[in-house]
């Protein structure tokens, strides 16, 4: 039998190179898009789990999965280059303007009519775009299943269990778990480079594409619809005091100024 | 009408998290007509060792959900209690601390309850219908985000370190225990071994915080923040930047994925403000700014703008303190 796992991925825009127009609003256009680094981690667990159960002879079987539009087909092809044997995209205009309840109930579904008889599900702990780091738990939730989140590494895996390093501010846990499973991973800085097959591989890969009716999705729980939370208004973060200004080119004086204020701090807590 | 606010009470080491506290008081700061009650799940031990600081805690009814599973934190087992007990609780607003075991947990239960939740806000507001209005950085802390949701009770983890602590002289008056019939076991999964980390003191509410950014140039440069602090007997801090080049250690990082902080004076050496490190900063009383660039964003945002060399008013003022 098959040991399915499934990566959820995400493209997301490269928010290290965000400008603003001069709306107060996120410059779209030209923004590069990339695969969330947290996913990459995740991508490197599924490989991992692979390389030790083949060698135990089970057959292990990676599928990408992500949600998004016709070109997020990219992402799945990166996925598939950097080792994942499949991609599925979830691709619907219903599917738009999902929050992370409801992307959490596309994603579930896709995965309770494609895969039902999955074994694991690998996820990056948050996306770099929107850093909610809701969307595994949810879920996990919605496919009854248990969940280890903050994983940095697998420590030990075979058909019947696997063991996790957890890492929290805390604690480093090792935690013992059955299948089926979800994992969500907070490496964020794994590099993998795809070799010539793997990009020979993705080239020729056909990512299968998947609309609501595919999925059986419920209308009222996918896309702005099935949507609790809307975003009310969008601003850029600006404090503004009102602000003595000090220009004096003698440095010393200007660390007298500093010395005053630490003093007066100090002074008012007596 | 006036609104009810559920807050849940995070139990850390045999400690209430201080976000419960922040949280309490910034709802009575926004709303101080809301009844807010709280919901901690622990152990029958956890529950009278606890039971002076809880009675601390400014809320109208404390809902103690107990049960021998509960006495670690395990995310699915918490969920299933904690969301059976708002179903049939019906809070307007419910409220988590934004720590790694409430960015776990509230999820799952919002799943459960197929309710919208808003993750990590800095800020927070009740309009009159009583809806929760949630801000928080979104895009790298890029952007900021305010968020509603159309389900109830509104739901949001909240950031420690965002809202400040006020004290109160009104504590709480009724302890309620709850015993779940089904408290999850199913759900347990095994730890194995686990090694708790030390536990870092608390720094982000020191009366004098001094940190460092860019502007510094060097390493080298940076090294003379934690001089400065030893002298001053201030605690160090970091600009994500400064951070990622190896200047210093993570666990000082300000901002918005570092800490927020809410010290009496901050004081920032060559720190250029960009957004994602003023959502940190902005609890603080006094801010003095030191840059040689006079259009910096941080030059607006503080107090004090001083314009000049960051690391030569830094080695004056080791000068003079020492």
């Amino acid at each position: 039998m098959k040991f399915n796992i499934i990566v959820c991925i995400k493209q997301v825009p490269d928010t290290s190179d965000i400008k603003w127009t001069k709306n107060n609003t996120i410059q779209r256009d030209g923004l590069d898009s990339i695969l969330n680094p947290y996913d990459v981690g995740a991508i490197q667990l599924a490989k991992n789990v692979k390389y030790i159960l083949k060698n135990r002879n089970i057959d292990v079987e990676i599928t990408a999965v992500t949600m998004g539009p016709p070109q997020a087909e990219n992402v799945l092809k990166t996925a598939i280059a950097m080792g994942c044997d499949k991609g599925a995209l979830l691709t619907d205009k219903k599917f738009s303007g999902a929050d992370t309840l409801a992307t959490a109930y596309t994603l579930s579904q896709f995965i309770k009519e494609v895969i039902p008889d999955f074994k694991m599900i690998i996820c990056g702990q948050q996306a770099i775009d929107g850093d909610t780091a809701q969307t595994p738990s949810s879920m996990a939730e919605k496919l009854n299943i248990n969940q280890i989140t903050s994983v940095v590494a697998l420590k030990e895996i075979n058909e019947a269990y696997s063991l996790w390093i957890k890492d929290t501010k805390t604690a480093t846990e090792e935690i013992k778990s059955g299948f089926p499973l979800l994992i969500a991973t907070t490496l964020s800085n794994t590099e993998i480079i795809p070799n010539i097959n793997g990009y020979i591989k993705a080239q020729k890969a056909v990512i299968d594409a998947y609309d609501a009716n595919k999925i059986k999705a419920d209308n009222s729980k996918i896309g702005l619809s099935g949507s609790p939370t809307q975003v009310k208004k969008a601003f850029k973060y600006e404090i503004s005091r009102d602000t003595m200004i000090l220009e004096d080119n003698n440095i010393d004086n200007c660390a007298e100024f500093i010395i005053n204020e630490i003093n007066k701090c100090r002074e008012n807590n007596v | 009408m006036c609104s009810t606010v559920l807050v849940y009470i995070e139990i850390n080491n045999k400690k209430i998290e201080k976000v419960t506290e922040e949280i309490i008081s910034k709802i009575k700061s926004v709303n101080e007509n809301a009844e807010i009650n709280g919901v901690l799940l622990c152990d029958e031990k956890t529950k009278s060792e606890l039971s002076d600081d809880l009675s601390l805690l400014p809320l109208n009814k404390i809902y103690v959900l107990t049960d021998s599973v509960f006495d670690t934190f395990q995310t699915c087992v918490y969920a299933k209690s904690l969301a059976e007990f708002v179903r049939n609780n019906c809070p307007d607003i419910l409220l988590m601390g934004a720590t790694e075991n409430g960015r776990d947990l509230a999820p799952r239960t919002a799943s459960m309850l197929d309710i919208g939740l808003t993750a990590d806000c800095t800020d927070i507001e009740i309009d009159e219908q009583n809806n929760l209005l949630a801000t928080r950085p979104t895009y790298g802390g890029k952007m900021m985000a305010t968020i509603v949701s159309k389900t109830r009770p509104n739901f949001a983890t909240i950031r420690p370190g965002a809202f400040k602590t006020q004290k109160s002289d009104i504590s709480t008056n009724e302890v309620v225990t709850i015993h779940p019939e089904n408290p999850g076991i199913e759900y347990l999964y095994e730890v194995i071994n686990c090694t708790p980390k030390p536990q870092i003191e608390d720094w982000t509410c020191s009366e004098i915080i001094v940190s460092g950014g860019l502007g510094l140039k060097s390493k080298d440069n940076f090294e003379l923040i934690y001089k400065l602090c030893d002298i001053i007997h201030a605690k160090p801090a970091a600009t994500r930047a400064a951070i990622e080049l190896g200047w210093a250690e993570p666990s000082i990082q300000v901002g918005q994925t570092g800490n927020s902080i809410s010290p009496k004076l901050y004081i920032a050496f060559g720190i250029s403000g960009a957004m994602q490190h003023m959502v940190g900063i902005t609890n603080s009383d006094k801010i003095i700014a030191i840059n040689t660039d006079k259009n910096a964003p941080i030059m607006k945002a503080a107090d004090i703008a001083i314009v000049a060399d960051a690391e030569l008013v830094l080695k004056s003022l080791i000068k003079h303190c020492s």
